[in-house]
């Protein structure tokens, strides 16, 4: 049998009935129905710290910058990554800390990108990732969403993208005013998303 | 102050030390939370989301930053910025205090309304690997969390500083010394 593309979903709420734990079943119907096999990542309940270690930021810019076996684990699962999937609500405009800190200690030199040893710039490390998807809901509205810039979305949608390759699709499930949202407007996202991503 | 670096040797504690002297040269009294000395937990847990709309801190260990946060008029922040934004533990800090009943509330109309009007500057020190160019394109999350996210909780005409240095992966040390310089002389400068 064919290698089927693998889809990394990696989700962030500590709250396991969660509207972000509901998200990300959605997701992973729709993966599946797109003919991928999906490895989902649940940050909080596999323990994952959040924080860069002493020993992480010293060993950053060195031949070996991960000295963490999980964080070793999620390297390798990105590497095989065709698309990367990420589930979370915004606080304070971005991702958890916990996601954050995912980015912060998984995408290190040589699996998020490259020093050029030339000119010393980034290089994208990416470059298997083919589709970043972010799914997030938001307590305000799109509105006030919109005025505070949505940083979080830009941070996958720009910063992380960056770090792919050029042909990298990325695509946006914003959910806002959920403080306010009727179940029929939730349903109605997950179904947008089990939709949009079993057509990824 | 927050000062957010896991490394006490980093140029980012540099920053500190200089924005402190120059805080107290323009006579402020400072008060300096190090989140990684103080081994502060950044994930927000199951049972703090589980009553975030009540209002105040649900674990006591948090009571000391709130008190902090109402102590001040001025609010600066120091840490290098990773994929675009504060680290995971910096952001946990605002997840975990910035709470209702601390830095917002929930009015009749059920809007938030700010709740942090004791602050009365916000100022960010940062240092960035890429330049400016790279960080534009890329929305500059961090500094709009920070100066419109943080920043919406605070007085209402708060002022802003934001302190930042580009593509120090390509500085000399010339250049970390008048970005050293140039955060002391901007705190010196508060009246």
């Amino acid at each position: 049998m064919a290698d089927r593309p693998r889809a990394l979903v990696l989700v962030a709420h500590p709250c396991p009935d969660s509207f972000t734990h509901a998200s990300a079943g959605a997701a992973v119907a729709g993966l599946r129905r797109s003919g991928r096999d999906v490895n989902v990542v649940d940050l909080y309940a596999s323990g994952f710290r959040a924080a860069m270690s002493l020993e992480e930021r010293r060993a950053y810019h060195g031949p070996d910058p991960i000295v963490d076996p999980q964080v070793a684990e999620q390297a390798r699962l990105v590497k095989e990554a065709e698309s990367i999937v990420f589930v979370y609500p915004t606080w304070w405009s971005g991702q958890p800390a916990i996601l954050k800190g995912w980015l912060d200690r998984v995408m290190v030199p040589d699996v998020g990108f490259r020093f050029d040893e030339r000119t010393g710039n980034v290089r994208p490390g990416l470059t298997n990732v083919r589709h970043i998807v972010g799914i997030s809901s938001a307590g305000s509205s799109r509105l006030v969403v919109g005025l505070i810039n949505d940083n979080g979305r830009r941070t996958l949608t720009r910063t992380l993208r960056m770090a792919c390759g050029w042909r990298t699709r990325v695509r946006w499930y914003g959910m806002y005013a959920m403080d306010r949202a009727a179940d029929e407007k939730r349903r109605r996202f997950l179904d947008r998303v089990e939709r949009g991503l079993a057509r990824l | 102050m927050v000062y957010c670096h896991p490394d006490p040797e980093s140029f980012a504690s540099a920053a500190r030390d200089h924005t402190v002297t120059g805080l107290k040269a323009s006579g402020h009294e400072v008060r300096l939370i190090d989140l990684y000395s103080e081994s502060f937990e950044p994930a927000l847990t199951a049972e703090e989301r589980r009553t975030h709309r009540d209002p105040g801190v649900s674990d006591p260990t948090l009571q000391g930053y709130t008190d902090d946060l109402r102590w001040a008029d001025s609010l600066v922040l120091v840490y290098p910025t990773w994929w675009s934004g504060q680290p995971a533990m910096l952001k946990g800090w605002f997840d975990r205090v910035w709470v209702a009943g601390v830095a917002w509330d929930v009015n009749r109309r059920n809007r938030l309304s700010p709740r942090l009007r004791n602050i009365r500057r916000l100022a960010v020190v940062t240092t960035h690997g890429s330049p400016k160019l790279v960080n534009a394109l890329q929305g500059e999350g961090g500094k709009r969390l920070a100066m419109r996210s943080i920043r919406s909780m605070c007085w209402w005409r708060a002022r802003t500083t934001w302190c930042a240095m580009y593509d120090i992966d390509h500085a000399d040390e010339a250049d970390r010394a008048a970005f050293l310089e140039r955060v002391e002389r901007t705190f010196a400068g508060w009246g």
